[in-house]
């Protein structure tokens, strides 16, 4: 916001300004031009900053390496996803129905996130080895708190009266949780789904990272014992790609769920 | 005058409470702790006993080594710290000062907060080499965007109400930031404080861990490779203790300023 | 729904959830309502508060029954009870000829305030949602969905959202909910409470409508009077803390009734008198 006064425009907007969206895909722009240009230029030194052509040809490059580790990462990811989302969300979904279980776990849990999880990796490692098995019990309990908070929360903020309803009907306590708490709870499930699942991801890269001999996480850490950026760089880029690939999903489910956040009687904080 | 000091009761009550569920999940912590023991699940080279680690934690804490680890983390985090937070709410509020700015950096802040800071931590190594700078700038780079964002909830908080009214009584700018937007965004703001603590510490030991000479994430990691197993579990209870401690204090802090909010 | 007046053997007693038989129309089962000695306490912060006091009701079946009262008067409270929601402290609800001591969907149909449809159903599966519960074959549940949200006017909605619907939309869903077990009663709790005047004077022609087509006996609990005495064949005014009856109004307005009538003198008398008792227990 250099040149252009920042004033609160009084009602009518400037007609000069272009749409934000159009602006912000020609930031994109300008930061890709600049990842190549400035390294190329010799204004970054290209040990910190590999130009995008260079990055994009090593991972071209190394194509076939990467696929291996990458398909090592993904099973551990798989895995992981599977342990920390199903019992993040199944015990949150148990925890956020039963008050008495609530006012136990809750502030437990929320007092849990606080410590900081990678110290426990190297009990890992020693417990279980550097193979994948101590990668996948980090990277589980790296995304079960925030989705056991996220489905805690949740179930919560499900209005009162559909309960109601389902009690007038003489529900049976089956048909309750299938039929009115599991829908009601969807969209913060898949919310909870969301964070966890990046934090899974992280968390298996980060483990590999730090201790192993396989995995993007190693490519990566191995690449920068070399001092070989433009790997380094590559294999970033790729765990980026896999962050994104993955909210891109979750986000394609809970589009189809937009019923439920449309007709919320005081809209729900998303994001 | 009674439903005050009741509603004060029931408060009491509840502290008590919490207090309670933390006794009990200790002592579920160390009883099944023991209990593996006893049952041979884990073997005492691999888990030693709690007594054992206790001793060792208050051992620990009057070594000069350990404190001199602790003095580096420390030093590290408190510096990422005072740059992250002022740096992430002066952004912030930067860029919620016009409409038209926030609609065009709104959308990017998200995506990149949505990114997993983590994986950049090679690249800080590669810029600033394996330093107090490169934790330090590491830390801020993890802490930065969860500050940004809180910034952004803490503005959104401030009611247009409470600030009309303001105005209707002619309540200068000054006035305005200093008593309407302070008091509303206090609380959302030391809920950032929190949260930007707990990356921010991530941050730091991560680092330590992955590549130091000195700190807290360096002496854990050293730690595991060797098997040092007594060590490494009461360095764990001290920095889980830590940090739940101050999450607690800050959460209480939170609590008490909750009444602003209507 | 004359078809539906089959005799059928009266079901021995509703098992909770059991996959009972599909159609229970128990034509035996007429719509009465007797209240005896009815009380509420409830204890909170330490101290117990007694909500309803001494409450008496008795409704013949086919009568509109309007409960008016301040809010914390127990209205709503006494309409859940009579819907088997909430257990009373003393007291006995008799419901054709049946003491009601837990939910009975056959007998009792309710319709809630507002956002009580379920978001991720349609309005058909909306309306279906009891029968669906209790196992009726899909079919008939169809059908018979769709002859309820034809009686409320909102045939050719049957596919939409609740978020795509009006408020007054949705709560005509919400009433053909309510009657799709064809129960001999309908409760209905401040259901146009969130509504603008407008469509609220509308709905209330609307469930007018639907009551004489249906002969159902129907309790309306709401805070407006107008509303009280628009509707009602009978007005039970309620004062609040503790909530007790304080007068009983017979309507006697000609019905069809109609918004005219609301400018007439009669009705203004009645207004006033609902209005009186309300203020005097207030100030007193």
């Amino acid at each position: 916001m250099a040149d252009t006064a920042v004033r609160r425009p009084a009602g009518a907007a400037p007609a000069l300004r272009i749409a934000p969206r159009t602006l912000r895909v020609l930031l994109g722009f300008c930061v890709l031009v600049a990842w190549e240009v400035l390294p190329r230029s010799g204004a970054i030194p290209t040990l910190f900053l590999p130009s995008l052509s260079d990055t994009l040809a090593a991972l071209a490059d190394g194509a076939p390496e990467y696929g291996r580790h990458l398909l090592f990462t993904l099973r551990a990811i798989a895995v992981s996803m599977a342990v920390a989302c199903g019992l993040g969300i199944g015990a949150g979904l148990l925890i956020g129905s039963v008050a008495r279980l609530r006012r136990i776990v809750q502030p437990l849990a929320s007092g849990l996130y606080a410590v900081p999880l990678v110290i426990l990796y190297p009990l890992f490692t020693a417990w279980f080895g550097i193979g994948p098995q101590s990668k996948i019990v980090f990277a589980s309990l790296y995304g079960l708190l925030p989705c056991l908070l996220g489905t805690i929360a949740g179930v919560q903020t499900i209005d009162r009266q559909y309960l109601l309803v389902a009690r007038s009907l003489r529900a049976t306590r089956r048909q309750t949780v299938l039929r009115v708490l599991l829908p009601a709870a969807i969209p913060t499930v898949l919310t909870s789904l969301r964070i966890g699942g990046a934090l899974v991801i992280v968390g298996v890269v980060v483990a590999e990272m730090l201790t192993s001999a396989e995995g993007i996480g190693y490519l990566i850490t191995r690449s920068r014992t070399l001092l070989d950026s433009p790997r380094v760089f590559a294999g970033i880029l790729l765990v980026v790609a896999m962050v994104f690939a993955f909210d891109g999903l979750v986000r394609l489910l809970d589009h189809r769920t937009r019923h439920w956040r449309l007709s919320t009687r005081s809209g729900d904080g998303g994001a | 005058m009674s439903a005050d000091a009741s509603t004060r009761g029931a408060a009491a009550t509840r502290r008590a409470g919490g207090w309670a569920v933390w006794l009990g999940a200790l002592a579920v912590l160390f009883g099944t702790w023991q209990a593996a023991l006893s049952l041979g699940l884990l073997s005492p080279m691999l888990l030693p006993p709690a007594s054992a680690v206790l001793a060792t934690a208050w051992d620990l804490v009057r070594r000069p080594d350990f404190l001199g680890d602790v003095g580096v983390t420390l030093a590290e985090v408190a510096v990422a710290f005072l740059v992250a937070v002022p740096l992430g709410i002066a952004l912030g509020v930067a860029i919620s000062e016009s409409d038209y700015w926030s609609r065009v950096l709104r959308p990017i802040v998200f995506l990149v907060f949505s990114i997993p800071k983590t994986i950049f931590l090679p690249m800080f190594i590669l810029a600033f080499g394996i330093t107090f700078a490169q934790k330090v700038g590491f830390g801020v780079f993890s802490t930065v965007f969860i500050v940004l964002i809180s910034t952004f909830s803490a503005l959104e908080s401030v009611k247009g109400d409470h600030v009309r009214v303001a105005r209707a009584y002619g309540a200068t700018r000054r006035q305005i930031a200093l008593r309407v937007y302070l008091p509303s965004m206090a609380p959302v703001l030391l809920e950032a404080v929190r949260l930007a603590m707990i990356f921010n510490v991530t941050g730091i030991l991560l680092a330590e861990m992955y590549a130091a000479r000195a700190g807290l994430g360096q002496a854990v990691a050293t730690w595991g490779q060797n098997y040092m197993l007594r060590e490494l579990l009461a360095g764990i209870l001290l920095i889980a203790a830590a940090a739940i401690l101050f999450t607690e204090a800050v959460r209480w802090l939170e609590a008490r300023c909750e009444h602003w909010r209507t | 729904m004359a078809g539906k007046a089959t005799p059928l053997p009266e079901a021995p007693s509703p098992g909770a959830g059991a996959p009972g038989p599909s159609l229970r129309a128990l034509p035996s089962r007429n719509g009465s309502i007797r209240v005896t000695g009815l009380e509420h306490t409830y204890a909170a912060a330490g101290r117990v508060t007694k909500a309803l006091e001494d409450i008496r009701l008795d409704i013949a079946p086919g009568r509109f029954v309007v409960i008016v009262g301040p809010s914390g008067c127990g209205k709503s409270s006494l309409l859940m009870m009579l819907a088997g929601l909430v257990a009373p402290t003393a007291g006995r609800i008799v419901c054709g000829g049946r003491a009601l001591t837990a939910p009975d969907p056959d007998l009792v149909g309710v319709v809630f305030q507002e956002a009580s449809l379920y978001p991720w159903l349609t309005a058909q599966e909306n309306v279906e949602f009891p029968l669906s519960l209790r196992r009726v074959p899909r079919a008939e549940r169809t059908q018979r969905a769709r002859d309820k949200l034809a009686l409320v006017g909102l045939a050719g909605f049957e596919d939409r959202y609740p978020h795509e619907l009006s408020g007054g939309m949705k709560q005509r869903v919400s009433i053909a909910r309510g009657l799709v077990q064809n129960p001999p009663v309908l409760l209905l709790d401040e259901p146009f409470a969130a509504l603008d005047e407008q469509t609220r004077i509308s709905m209330g022609d609307e469930l007018l409508r639907i009551w004489e087509q249906t002969g159902k006996t129907v309790v309306f609990v709401t805070h407006s009077l107008t509303e009280a005495a628009y509707l009602a064949d009978q007005i039970v005014v309620m004062s609040a803390r503790p909530g007790r009856i304080v007068d009983r109004v017979e309507v006697d307005l000609p019905r069809p009734r109609t918004y005219a009538m609301m400018g007439t003198p009669r009705f203004a008398e009645l207004r006033q008198r609902i209005w009186e008792q309300i203020r005097s227990q207030a100030d007193g």
